[in-house]
């Protein structure tokens, strides 16, 4: 009982730690709480059933098509939102409420366009496999292999010139102009990249469960509370608590049901708050870095 | 005639909320998101106090006001003596946990299927259970609320909050306990949205929780935004606009389906647009940091 | 230095790390009550960071800052503000959306008007309190010289004049000792003259002042003791005129 629930928390785990990657990429880059990763999350998804479900198009080019119109918008909302009021005010609070304003909208629009009812892209029951005394679904499966393929992918690029940059503690944009990097095309990659990322978790989640307009929101919770647990600026932080939600996860919705799962998310992080603010792997931050 | 009442009391309602959102955010700058969750506590308690306890409304405002109060302490106590992000995404938290409560605690909230039936207010044998009387009874406390905020805002109190928005690491060198002073603001914020949710509840006499999203915390903040915090005369722009917009669709006769949804898009808009070119929004002082 | 004078602030092997990076490095020096201390020496020697260490913005690495007896390494900037130190910031740092008024009436110490409560309940009381403290408002801005600027907004005024509204307020807040970093930066030069006779005025009034400074003048004219200070060291220390005129000070500005 008690390995299944683990297999279970760590393939839910799984998807928050690819999203919880991207949510991080951004934060931890430009400083901006992307709260409109929501959004993005949440459109990928509706991207997909429109190229898969509704043209019927494979599904190979469906994901491609979704995650590249994702990706772009991601790029968008920097471009038109975020850089043009970081370049009037020197005020990350101000890019936070945009943030949600563009959260607002694209959440609005879609929900105008499809309806707030849940969407299915497989119907009837899926697949499992046994290994042992345990059972796993292909859903799951996926998961786990994709996070893994993922990981290493950013090992790889965490050893290059250019991910120590971007992935290294102390991110300094100097230093990406002094190695000849254009740091617009940074920016925008960063973008891209956590929107791919993201996307790729909604689409296997929607897979599994169906979802609706409103999807994002735990997503965003779960990433940016995964990110201040595992601790902050460290993406192997955003990764560890991602793990850490997932198992906690398993063991509500085993003890109580999957709709208590949000609040003891957020039940976990107050704890975090009041006794370990820097996060798990937190290099002892300083105290004027979190005051 | 009811129609213009209608409109009125709601004007009364969401000025109350506007300006708890504005103790919070305008004077003090702190962003919540979870003020619909406070203003969603108010018509919970309340329509429960009235029906299953049968109180008199005026008891159960107060007892209303304290409980939410306590309740913002969740948040506000662990998280305030924090960074910013911080308290942002424990208000986050905050609301999508009231959210979840409303919606799955049954027992006591019968979840999605809502409250009905809650009682109007009533005292001294005056039943406020038509709009014209109703209109009365939102009018006067939206009036007390407002004259609340300038009792407290006309002190030195409300100058420390707005040195706290503006600079809370120098007033802090100036030995003002900052913490203490956000957790304060704060609590009122909450207490004041409980009074709109408690008129709320008893005016539309039924509740469920699909009006106390994070879909309305970010709505809260866009108006006050977009009509100015700070002060006390951005709120009330704010509200005019709040309250207007919707009207102004259903001129133009856009289906009532997708109104809901056109209207948040013209709001974010209009947010977006006020950020980047008059970011103290039309009649404020706050700009964010 | 007359060993009779009371130490009022002491800094006792002080070191700040930031990330490997020694910004303070052991540095003890005594400050003494009523007296005028420049600190001087490159930037990015490590005078501000040891301002923003006294006054609890950064908590030491290792060593100890005593004052009046107290020790502050752990308290909050608010609780080591209400002992007594107050601070003139580089960048001024005034309330911007606040009235030259406003921005000196929240650094009163006293604290009546400051519960919500006394709005409503005391507001007799709290708004009398009010009118003595405009009063006394008034006065500071007077004698930093901004009367009839009271219900400007400080974003208004000019950067002389918000220096000079943040001197005011440093007076307003009843503190003993000031920190001022760099008081003279970026002013004219006409109103040079006017703040170091502010700063004498202060030492008259009683206070302790420990400075920053790079305008080699105003530290010969005002300051009674001088420390020179870089990459985070106490290098030298002494009399204005031993200091500022050593060879070490030469070598430490200008690498010759």
């Amino acid at each position: 009982m008690f390995l299944q629930l683990l297999l279970n928390g760590i393939c839910a785990s799984s998807l928050f730690a690819i999203s919880a990657l991207g949510f991080s990429l951004v934060y931890n880059t430009t400083n901006i709480f992307h709260f409109a990763f929501g959004a993005i999350y949440t459109a990928t998804a509706y991207l997909f059933y429109l190229f898969y479900i509704s043209l019927g198009l494979p599904q190979i080019i469906s994901i491609i098509l979704s995650l590249l119109i994702s990706a772009l918008l991601g790029v968008l909302i920097d471009l038109i939102v975020y850089q043009k009021i970081e370049n009037k005010l020197n005020s990350p609070l101000a890019v936070l409420i945009s943030s949600l304003g563009a959260y607002l909208f694209i959440i609005n629009f879609i929900a105008l366009l499809a309806g707030n009812e849940v969407k299915i892209i497989e119907k009837g029951i899926t697949q499992t496999f046994q290994i042992g005394s345990l059972i796993i679904t292909k859903y799951q499966l996926i998961s786990l292999i994709t996070f893994i393929l993922i990981f290493l992918l950013f090992l790889i690029f965490k050893k290059s010139k250019l991910g120590q940059i971007l992935l290294g503690f102390s991110f300094n944009p100097k230093l990406i102009e002094v190695l000849g990097y254009n740091p617009n095309f940074i920016r925008i990659f960063v973008f891209v990249t956590s929107s791919i990322l993201t996307g790729i978790a909604s689409i296997i989640s929607g897979f599994d469960v169906g979802f609706d307009p409103y999807v994002g929101l735990s997503v965003v919770l779960i990433s940016s509370v995964a990110l201040i647990i595992g601790g902050v600026k460290i993406f192997e932080g955003a990764i560890l608590g991602s793990f850490l939600i997932g198992v906690l996860q398993s063991i509500v919705i085993w003890k109580l049901s999957a709709r208590w799962v949000d609040s003891f998310v957020f039940l976990l992080f107050i704890i975090f708050l009041l006794f370990k603010p820097n996060g798990i792997l937190g290099k002892k931050l300083r105290v004027e870095e979190i005051k | 005639m009811n129609y213009i009442f209608h409109i009125l009391i709601f004007l009364g309602i969401y000025s109350i909320l506007i300006q708890s959102l504005n103790i919070t955010m305008g004077y003090t700058g702190l962003i919540s998101l979870c003020q619909a969750a406070f203003y969603g506590i108010g018509a919970y308690i309340t329509a429960l106090l009235l029906l299953k306890l049968e109180l008199n409304f005026f008891i159960a405002l107060p007892i209303a006001v304290i409980t939410t109060v306590i309740l913002s302490f969740i948040v506000s106590i662990p998280s305030l003596r924090l960074r910013g992000d911080y308290f942002i995404l424990a208000t986050l938290g905050f609301q999508i946990i009231i959210f979840n409560l409303m919606y799955n605690w049954i027992s006591l909230t019968r979840g999605p299927y809502g409250i009905p039936g809650i009682p109007s207010p009533e005292i001294f044998g005056i039943k406020f259970d038509n709009p014209p009387k109703f209109f009365i009874l939102s009018t006067a406390i939206a009036l007390l609320t407002l004259y609340f905020f300038h009792l407290i805002t006309s002190i030195k109190f409300g100058k420390i909050l707005k040195a706290i928005r503006e600079d809370e690491i120098a007033i802090s060198t100036f030995g003002k306990n900052i913490t203490k002073f956000k957790i304060t603001a704060f609590s009122i914020g909450a207490g004041i949205a409980s009074i709109a949710g408690a008129l709320f509840a008893t005016y539309v006499t039924y509740i469920d929780p699909t009006s106390f999203t994070l879909n309305e915390s970010i709505l809260l903040v866009s108006i006050l935004t977009i009509g100015g915090g700070g002060n006390m005369k951005g709120p009330l722009v704010g509200t005019a606009v709040l309250i207007l917009l919707p009207e102004i669709l259903r001129f133009l006769a856009i289906p009532d389906s997708i109104a809901a949804n056109v209207r948040m898009m013209l709001y974010a808009l209009a947010l977006i647009f006020i950020l980047i070119y008059k970011p103290q929004g039309i009649a404020g002082e706050y700009e964010p940091k | 230095m007359n060993q009779n004078n009371l130490k009022i602030l002491e800094l006792k092997n002080l070191t700040k790390k930031f990330d490997g990076l020694i910004a303070v490095d052991n540095v003890s020096v005594d400050f003494y009550k009523n007296k005028i201390t420049a600190l001087i020496g490159p930037n990015g020697a490590g005078k501000t960071t040891i301002f923003n260490l006294i006054t609890g913005l950064y908590t030491p690495t290792s060593g100890e800052i005593i004052f009046k007896n107290k020790r502050l390494n752990n308290l909050r900037p608010y609780q080591i503000a209400k002992l007594g130190i107050a601070r003139l910031f580089q960048d001024v740092r005034v309330f911007q959306k606040l009235t030259a008024l406003e921005n000196i009436l929240t650094v009163f110490p006293d604290e009546v008007g400051e519960n919500f409560l006394d709005g409503i309940f005391k507001r007799k009381t709290t708004k009398l309190r009010e009118k003595e403290q405009i009063e006394k408002a008034k006065e500071y801005l007077e004698f930093v010289g901004l009367s009839g600027y009271e219900d400007h907004l400080a974003g208004n005024l000019s950067y002389g004049q918000q220096k000079l509204l943040a001197i005011a307020r440093l007076m307003a807040s009843g503190a003993d000792v000031f920190l001022l970093d760099e008081p003279i930066s970026g002013i004219h030069p006409k109103l040079i003259k006017k703040i170091s006779q502010l700063i004498l005025n202060m030492k008259e009034m009683g206070k302790t002042i420990i400075f920053i400074e790079h305008n080699i003048n105003v530290v010969i004219e005002v300051a009674d003791w001088v420390y020179l200070l870089d990459e985070g060291k106490v290098v030298a220390f002494g009399l204005p005129d031993e200091i500022l005129y050593d060879d070490i000070t030469r070598k430490v500005y200008l690498g010759v």
